[in-house]
């Protein structure tokens, strides 16, 4: 005779196979919540739209006349049409009160890349070279295309952004389940250290710690990596707090009490139960943080710090940011040319496209971590 | 718990919070380096603050290296030859007792000041009470935007006027604000035509956003008025506003606010999205109680229930998070004031930490928004307690 079968769901074992698993069954209800959330879902689309373009972008060559001026009708300084026509093989950067030096070239002034047309790639935008982040700036002696350094940094902007919101939500995952689950002492510590790191202010962490780190690194993989470590350090204290919560509800469940009581120990409890159970609220900061961190970076490089001074870095903050700043300076130019009579055209393009990118990406972003919000709080569910 | 025994709890509390924010930013700093600490205390040296030089012919040496004088001369005068808690004991010490330092004569804000040394809190309340300021109008801003359609979004949930507020706060969240904030100038200046008269290069309507005051010419007597120092510290009080209207020229106050205008508009662009949201999900919760449908219940008009009895109530979380915000703005608004060209405290900040760094405005910032920030914590903490009666302290 053999002795019954005893489980903790009751004195009859239920077949195994029959019953999903509750986590599973937890991220398919999620989906089904969050598919029916069409902001999320349109947020979804575009993120995946833009993995695919930094997957793509390894493949992607720009094309040699990337690197050379379009030929056709275009507006000229002072505003009138210039008809280029022929091959334009030649970028020339000859400033436009001299001569031509060759036939068939476009005057640039270096000085005032307001008279470059826009094109159908996006227009030029002169500061670097076209090759990612091998050639050196040789003060404006080339012209990089915005499409291509968008696309070149797509898998740039993804990689530092996802890197440094893992790390955060990583070391937030780990001391924020230790404080919440252990308690006393060690939640007392291990907060404290967060509040201090919740206090200082953030802009001047990451500046100072650039500063103190990044100067003396020569390469520009070392120099990504600290930039994403100064990063971190302003990033995990947000983590640890939301984990702590979490934890803080977890660990007063009955299926912890349960594990607990069948003797489990307190490694097992807190790997087998609290952590995937307290995981979720992570998601909804992480996808924010994502979203917010090309931004920061586009905001540091406004403020002077350059990841890499002597190359053309293609991120999309940055490139935002340097457009930003050479239009900056345009104003002023043009409203002087537009005091003097001649007509200016104002180079949006050089403004729009990297800005219209980390919008798209931000908000995207903001979308599906809003959508995640509603799906994972029963309250805020339609 | 007593409410004062929470209190105290919670100011004991600050003090290893301050110490802890205190020592890691003398350790991060003082990691700046030695020979930029130098220049930019001591000033350039014709022998520079490398720790050896080669040897001049009278004293030859083995190795051609010899010791700086410069180098050593300096740290002894600096006091960076004394072991590093020494030094962290000094610091400590000095910051607590409200010795703030002075800022670096040959350091980056030499380009604001000159070549002279100024105590860091009298610089520090010359750039705050701006930013002060501009996070006040900034507050207003959000208030009279995310109060009004945070609510309109929950009575209206999941309709067009909620989906409409949610894409525009999130695209406030999601535009890089230098790049919101040089549109909106080039707009400005575009379209043109300020508040200021057009005069001396203010005919380009660009001068008319840029700066916190105008420029000499357009004033009256074509100066700036006494009360405002070469610095851009306005007496007595430090408000440019204010001060304007104390020595009872209202066009300049105008013009100050005007000037303030678009970037408080950048500002609380870029920060409603979370305050909408707040007021959003605190008004859904509140609609879905008990004592609302009571209300309802009873025949009190729906606008009526909306604006008295949830309105009221969904209001405390708002102001909690309301004051957070604003201690975050103290911090400054860099960017903005950058773009806008406004002397505030972020613009100073973004300063100090050029190369070869301000230290005494970088220790007394830190310090300076650490405490506000910890502070106004408290505050909040103690103000939701207040308001809510059910938030168990402890």
């Amino acid at each position: 005779m053999t002795t019954p079968v005893v489980t903790t769901s009751g004195g009859t074992p239920v077949p195994r196979g029959k019953r999903p698993n509750p986590r599973i069954a937890q991220f398919k209800r999620t989906w089904y919540f969050l598919s029916r959330n069409t902001l999320a879902m349109v947020g979804l689309g575009i993120i995946i739209f833009f993995v695919f373009v930094a997957l793509f972008s390894f493949t992607y060559n720009a094309p040699s006349d990337h690197l050379q001026l379009y030929c056709g009708t275009y507006a000229g300084p002072g505003g009138v049409p210039v008809n280029i026509s022929g091959a334009c093989t030649q970028v020339c950067t000859y400033p436009t009160g001299s001569p031509p030096p060759a036939p068939n070239c476009y005057p640039t002034d270096v000085n005032n890349p307001a008279i470059v047309p826009p094109t159908i790639n996006f227009g030029t935008f002169h500061g670097g070279p076209l090759p990612f982040g091998s050639l050196e700036v040789a003060n404006n002696q080339y012209f990089y295309n915005i499409f291509d350094g968008l696309i070149k940094g797509a898998p740039w902007s993804l990689g530092i952004a996802a890197g440094i919101v893992l790390a955060g939500a990583a070391i937030g995952l780990v001391l924020g389940s230790t404080a919440g689950y252990f308690g006393g002492l060690v939640d007392e510590i291990i907060m404290r250290i967060t509040d201090i790191f919740l206090s200082i202010p953030g802009l001047l962490l990451v500046l100072v710690l650039l500063a103190v780190l990044g100067s003396t690194i020569p390469t520009l993989e070392g120099r990504v990596l600290v930039l994403m470590a100064a990063f971190v350090v302003t990033f995990w204290p947000t983590y640890t707090r939301i984990v702590r919560g979490q934890v803080l509800v977890t660990r007063e469940q009955k299926y912890v009490e349960a594990s607990r009581a069948s003797g489990a120990r307190s490694g097992r409890i807190l790997l087998r139960h609290i952590v995937p159970n307290s995981i979720f609220p992570i998601f909804v900061q992480l996808s924010l943080d994502v979203g917010a961190i090309p931004l920061g970076l586009g905001a540091i490089v406004f403020l002077g710090y350059h990841i890499f001074p002597s190359q053309y870095f293609p991120e999309w903050g940055s490139i935002s940011a340097n457009a930003v700043s050479q239009v900056q300076g345009l104003i002023t130019t043009c409203q002087a040319a537009a005091a003097g009579g001649t007509a200016c055209i104002f180079p949006w393009w050089q403004l729009f496209f990297p800005g219209i990118t980390l919008f798209m990406f931000a908000i995207s972003v903001n979308f599906l971590s809003d959508g995640l919000r509603d799906a994972l709080d029963p309250r805020l569910r339609r | 718990m007593k409410m004062w025994i929470y209190i105290v709890r919670r100011v004991l509390l600050l003090v290893p919070v301050i110490i802890g924010v205190m020592t890691i930013t003398f350790a991060i700093v003082s990691q700046l380096g030695v020979g930029n600490r130098l220049v930019s205390t001591l000033g350039p040296n014709k022998f520079g603050y490398s720790p050896t030089i080669p040897c001049s012919r009278l004293v030859p040496n083995e190795t051609g290296l010899c010791p700086n004088p410069a180098y050593y001369n300096g740290l002894h005068a600096l006091g960076l030859d004394q072991p590093i808690w020494t030094q962290w004991a000094h610091y400590m010490y000095d910051s607590l007792t409200l010795q703030w330092g002075f800022t670096s004569a040959h350091g980056p804000t030499s380009l604001v000041f000159g070549e002279q040394q100024l105590p860091v809190a009298t610089v520090l309340s010359w750039y705050l009470p701006y930013t002060l300021e501009l996070a006040a109008i900034s507050l207003a801003l959000i208030l009279l935007i995310a109060i009004p359609i945070g609510n309109y979004s929950a009575v209206y949930r999941n309709r067009p006027i909620d989906q409409g507020a949610r894409i525009l706060s999130f695209s406030g969240f999601a535009l890089p604000s230098f790049i919101l904030a040089t549109l909106a100038l080039v707009a400005a200046t575009v379209i043109g035509g300020g508040f200021t008269p057009q005069c001396g290069n203010e005919s380009f309507p660009y001068y008319q956003f840029v700066g916190s005051w105008p420029q000499p010419p357009c004033l009256p007597g074509g100066v700036y008025p006494s009360w405002l120092s070469t610095n851009f510290q306005s007496s007595p009080t430090g408000f440019p506003t204010i001060d304007a209207l104390i020595h009872g020229q209202y066009w300049l106050a105008g013009d100050t606010l005007f000037r303030m205008l678009i970037p408080a508009a950048v500002i609380a662009f870029g920060a409603v999205a979370s305050i909408l949201r707040f007021v959003r999900n605190s008004m859904l919760e509140v609609l879905n109680m008990d004592f609302v449908r009571t209300a309802r219940s009873k025949g009190v008009s729906e606008s009526r229930v909306v604006s008295r009895h949830a309105g009221r109530n969904s209001l405390n979380v708002t102001v909690t998070v309301l004051g957070l915000t604003f201690a975050g703005f103290i911090g400054g608004f860099p960017i903005i004031e950058e773009v806008f060209g406004l002397k505030g405290i972020g613009l100073m900040l973004a300063l100090s930490i050029q190369p070869p760094y301000d230290y005494g405005l970088i220790f007394g910032s830190t310090l300076l928004f650490t405490i506000i920030v910890v502070i106004a914590n408290i505050i909040v903490d103690i103000l939701y307690a207040y308001l809510d009666p059910r938030v168990r302290l402890g």
